[in-house]
């Protein structure tokens, strides 16, 4: 590695933005993406096989399109020069592909769209999502130099967040008696999926500024040791938030994510476990509540516990789902093979938003389950070895809770899927279909590949009075 | 937990670690769970006629053959206009053991319990795991059975009109020889799309009940077969021998014993006298009371004990669903669950709350005919699919009794047919030429039906080669109707060569 001194030696605004153009070899993601190239190339052979009957790719043009984009977010990092982590790219990359051919799989009518007068289909419409997702992180990756918007701003941000939500509350459309599609004229999006990162933002900037104050010092409450009761009252807040979206929204997912992320982030700042017992404690008490009181939750509640009371009711898609996992077992029975259709359609209902997990755990077995989970804790490895790595503490908190927000998506998802939780509605990173999912997750990808750079903006100084940021710094600077 | 001011030195290290510990776990427990569905519980499922995959095949797939024991064909395929393939079956006799596969009214009998084997859908998680990527992924297994076609139309035959079942098994193999149940229904028709509707409706709505399979869903009142099952249990725990008698037994004939204000009656007095019966004696002339008073002495707990060792009280590892059978409905606070003494002593030769299915029976008189030690019974011989052959042998069900007190029950089952008292009762029960054992049973209803005819028996005596059960539902004395049936049937069989 070279040293920092073209960063140094040009303070001016453009050049500031986007760097001196100095390509940088970067042969371990290039070597990595081979293997993804080749991984995908086989999966395509082997659909094409099953579906066609013939020898070669299944689907050429879009998988050459999707292998090029990969290439060109490759170069486009080694032509700037960035010394960005090199194993998201190609893990994501293998996600996507992995959705790519999936979305081929299924029949093409789940999802048809037509833009400016060409008709697509489920594979072409994700196939687009996939590129401008790619896009956007490696936009992320090259343009962002600074933090400070993120930084400065955070009850901005979180504003920004609640006013969303409300937004998608008054104005929202509903759909399978859930409220999370908000429609903007020709757009429509789920703004939960975005609402995620500002919420990761505005935790790491509040925990980061107030980590010292939430671990020194005690208030008592019986023989818990709490920390001064006024600095969990955004805590407290953010509780009341999640528990919001689930009664407005009926988004349990989303309220999921969003504590279990909370959760993790308070735990990493300061440290305490007891906090994350109380609000682990107030999670389920609130949850028990709310299956009391709402219809919507109860019944996914009690489909949960035995889905096969009501098989081809309430329990019909998670059966489905089970039977589908059962029915790939080890090794699957192969790309395409699986999946047997009743009256045409696809045994399980959303196969492409809530089960592609299931798809691809009859099609690829437990082996190729265990591998996409595998991929999920790669993701997860690299944010938080980013954040370890970072300059300071809302840096550090930033990576950790935005590698926290796939890894524990793609937990709660899976987990609904193979009934280990109560089926909730969020996308498998990277593999659902659905553009706001995907683009939200590219923003987190991006975001990552940002602080991951060694040539980085430094962080602004600590303000007067923290005395351990200063020491925080250690070791990295 | 406390933390001292020096904590805030500490960097993000290592609650970090703690995190990425703590999601690595949970994600082990997700592919722990991946390996639950996909394996552990995987063979129910890729069953379960909910089953994406079965559904499919069902519609696509020819279902694998199912062939006799002389290897003809008793379940085939034709395939319809649409090019669906639907079942064809050799004829009314086999339709209660082979019951129906029909797209519109699922599955019964073997046809239920063998439909992943047949459909052709993979089996153990692990050993298919490859043979899931061949280019033909389903591979229908061919079953053969123990059952004898010829037999099974002869059961039938000689059950005529009446309703009732016919069991008849190898007892040193538990394999299943013939297993009727009257009326029968055309299994073909069920089968066929384009009269399925109109057949199924008029079947579920007849009085008679012809989709029912007596032999092994029916639940009877036993009467007198049931004293096998008190013989068994009287000499399996020790409460007599094959020489106790009991002193007040001849002079109760005349009034009936006295149990608890109930009258134990019998009919047999002028022929036997006021000589006190034993094991054989009694079993020859089929006597109540010495029965009641065997069973007061073995106690219920003994009684229910040996009953659940022949299969009573939960339902028979078999091919086909079995009823449950029982010496008492339970519930009752003497041992074994019996209400009173009054119906332990009734129960001891079939009344009471006795029930038992024509199968159950069967397995008695196959205990005692095996020297004791009881097989499981069988219909599926071998499976036969691209992979090859898969045989299934025969299974213990147990020790019941020891050898010499089967022998004792032995000798008394054959008094009750070659004896010259006997022989009254089991007329037509005995198999020219060779010495035959059996017990007949007249199963009181109370009210006014004639009650059920009842005859359990096995041949050669000596070296049993064929047990059977009949049951005739309300046909009078088991020796008058039902036991001419066992005797002609036990001859068929043992005249053909095997």
């Amino acid at each position: 590695m070279t040293s920092d001194t073209g960063r140094v030696a040009n303070p001016t605004s453009l050049p500031r933005l986007l760097g001196p153009i100095r390509p940088r070899p970067r042969w371990q993601e290039l070597r990595l993406l081979a293997f993804v190239g080749l991984a995908l190339v086989v999966g395509s052979v082997s659909l094409g096989a099953t579906v066609t009957k013939k020898f070669g790719l299944y689907d050429a043009p879009d998988l050459l399109i999707y292998l090029g984009a990969l290439l060109g977010a490759h170069l486009a990092q080694v032509l700037a020069g960035r010394r960005t982590d090199q194993v998201l790219l190609p893990t994501v990359g293998l996600l996507g592909g992995i959705s790519l051919l999936l979305m081929q799989r299924l029949p093409q009518d789940l999802v048809t769209q037509t833009f400016f007068g060409t008709r697509l289909g489920l594979a072409q419409v994700q196939l687009v999502w996939l590129l401008l997702a790619l896009a956007l992180a490696t936009t992320m990756a090259i343009v962002v130099r600074s933090d400070s918007w993120l930084r400065r701003y955070k009850y901005t941000w979180a504003a920004v967040g609640v006013g969303m939500l409300l937004l998608t509350f008054v104005l929202g459309t509903e759909i399978n008696g859930q409220r999370l599609t908000l429609q903007l004229g020709p757009f429509s999006g789920q703004p939960t999926e975005l609402l995620k990162v500002i919420l990761v933002v505005f935790l790491a900037g509040y925990l980061s500024e107030n980590r010292t104050l939430l671990v020194e010092q005690d208030s008592r409450l019986g023989p818990l040791r709490l920390p001064p009761l006024p600095y969990l009252a955004p805590m407290v807040a953010m509780w009341a938030i999640a528990l919001g979206i689930v009664v407005i929204q009926r988004d349990l997912g989303a309220a999921l994510l969003f504590f279990g992320v909370f959760l993790a982030l308070v735990y990493v700042a300061t440290g305490r476990l007891s906090l994350v017992v109380i609000g682990f404690v107030l999670f389920l008490l609130g949850s028990a509540l709310m299956a009391m009181l709402i219809d919507h939750v109860r019944t996914r509640v009690a489909v949960w516990i035995d889905p096969f009371a009501d098989p081809l009711g309430a329990g019909y898609q998670i059966v489905q789902a089970l039977h589908a996992f059962a029915r790939g077992g080890l090794l699957g029975v192969g790309f395409g093979a699986g999946l047997p259709e009743i009256a045409g359609r696809p045994p399980i209902p959303e196969v492409h938003t809530d089960f592609p997990l299931a798809a691809l755990g009859e099609e690829l077995g437990i082996v190729g389950v265990v591998a996409i989970l595998g991929l999920y804790l790669v993701l997860v490895e690299r944010g938080l070895r980013i954040g370890a790595a970072a300059a300071d503490d809302f840096r550090s908190l930033l990576a950790v809770g935005l590698a926290l927000v796939i890894g524990i998506q793609a937990f709660i998802i899976a987990a609904g899927d193979l009934k280990v939780l109560p089926l909730t509605g969020v996308t498998l990173p990277f593999i659902s279909y659905g553009g706001s999912s995907l683009l939200a997750n590219a923003l987190v990808v991006g975001l990552l590949l940002a602080l991951s750079d060694k040539g980085v903006e430094a962080p602004p100084p600590p303000r007067v009075g923290s005395r351990w940021r200063r020491v925080g710094r250690r070791g990295v600077a | 937990m406390t933390l001292g001011p020096g904590v805030s030195r500490q960097s993000l290290g290592r609650t970090t670690i703690h995190v990425a510990v703590v999601l690595s776990l949970a994600f082990g427990v997700l592919a722990g769970a991946a390996g639950y569905w996909g394996v552990i519980e995987a063979p129910g499922l890729v069953r379960a006629p909910d089953d994406a995959a079965v559904i499919e095949a069902a519609r696509t797939v020819p279902r694998g053959l199912i062939r006799d024991r002389a290897g003809k064909v008793l379940a085939s395929n034709k395939t319809d206009a649409n090019g669906e393939s639907y079942r064809v079956y050799a004829g009314r006799a086999i339709s209660q053991v082979i019951g129906y596969a029909s797209n519109l009214y699922g599955r019964a009998g073997l046809e239920r319990t063998y439909d992943a084997e047949l459909a052709g859908l993979a089996g153990d998680p692990l050993s298919d795991a490859f043979a899931k990527f061949g280019a033909n992924r389903y591979d229908p297994k061919n079953l053969a059975l123990s059952l004898s076609w010829d037999l099974q139309k002869a059961a039938v035959a000689a059950l005529g009109t009446h309703r009732g079942a016919v069991v008849m098994l190898d007892p040193r193999t538990g394999e299943v020889l013939a297993l009727a149940s009257t009326p029968t229904y055309d299994a073909s028709a069920i089968a066929d799309p384009t009269t399925a509707r109109a057949v199924f409706q008029d079947l579920q709505s007849d009085p008679s009940q012809p989709l029912l399979p007596r032999a092994t869903l029916g639940r009877y009142v036993p009467g007198s077969v049931l004293k096998v099952v008190t013989a068994a249990a009287g000499l399996g725990s020790g409460a007599i021998t094959p020489a106790t008698t009991f002193k007040q037994q001849p002079a109760a004939e005349k009034t009936g014993l006295l149990v608890g204000g109930f009258r134990v009656r019998d009919g047999h007095h002028p022929a036997t006298g006021s000589t006190p019966l034993d094991l054989v004696g009694a079993t020859e002339v089929s006597c109540n009371i010495y029965y009641a008073l065997t069973g007061l002495q073995t106690g219920g707990l003994a009684l229910v004990d040996y009953a659940q060792r022949m299969g009573f009280g939960s339902a028979l590892p078999f091919d086909l669903p079995t009823a449950v059978s029982q010496v008492t409905g339970g519930g009752g606070s003497k041992p074994g669950g019996f209400k009173d003494e009054v119906e332990l002593a009734n129960a001891a030769y079939g009344q009471a709350e006795t029930v038992v299915t024509p199968l159950q029976m069967a397995l008695v008189a196959a205990t005692i005919a095996n020297d004791g030690e009881l097989l499981a019974p069988h219909l599926v011989t071998s499976m036969t699919g691209r992979g090859g052959m898969r045989t299934i042998g025969p299974t213990s069900m147990g020790r019941v009794i020891s050898n010499t007190n089967a022998r004792a029950i032995n000798a008394a089952m054959v008094q009750a047919v070659e004896g010259p008292l006997g022989r009254q009762y089991t007329t037509g029960a005995k198999v020219p030429g060779v010495i035959t054992a059996g017990k007949s049973g007249t199963a009181q209803l109370g009210g006014t039906g004639e009650p059920h005819s009842w005859f359990i028996g096995f041949a050669p005596a000596d070296a049993p080669k064929v047990v059977i059960a009949v049951l005739v539902e309300q046909a009078g004395r088991g020796g008058e109707v039902a036991a001419p049936i066992a005797g002609d049937l036990m001859s068929l069989y043992l005249k053909t060569p095997q």
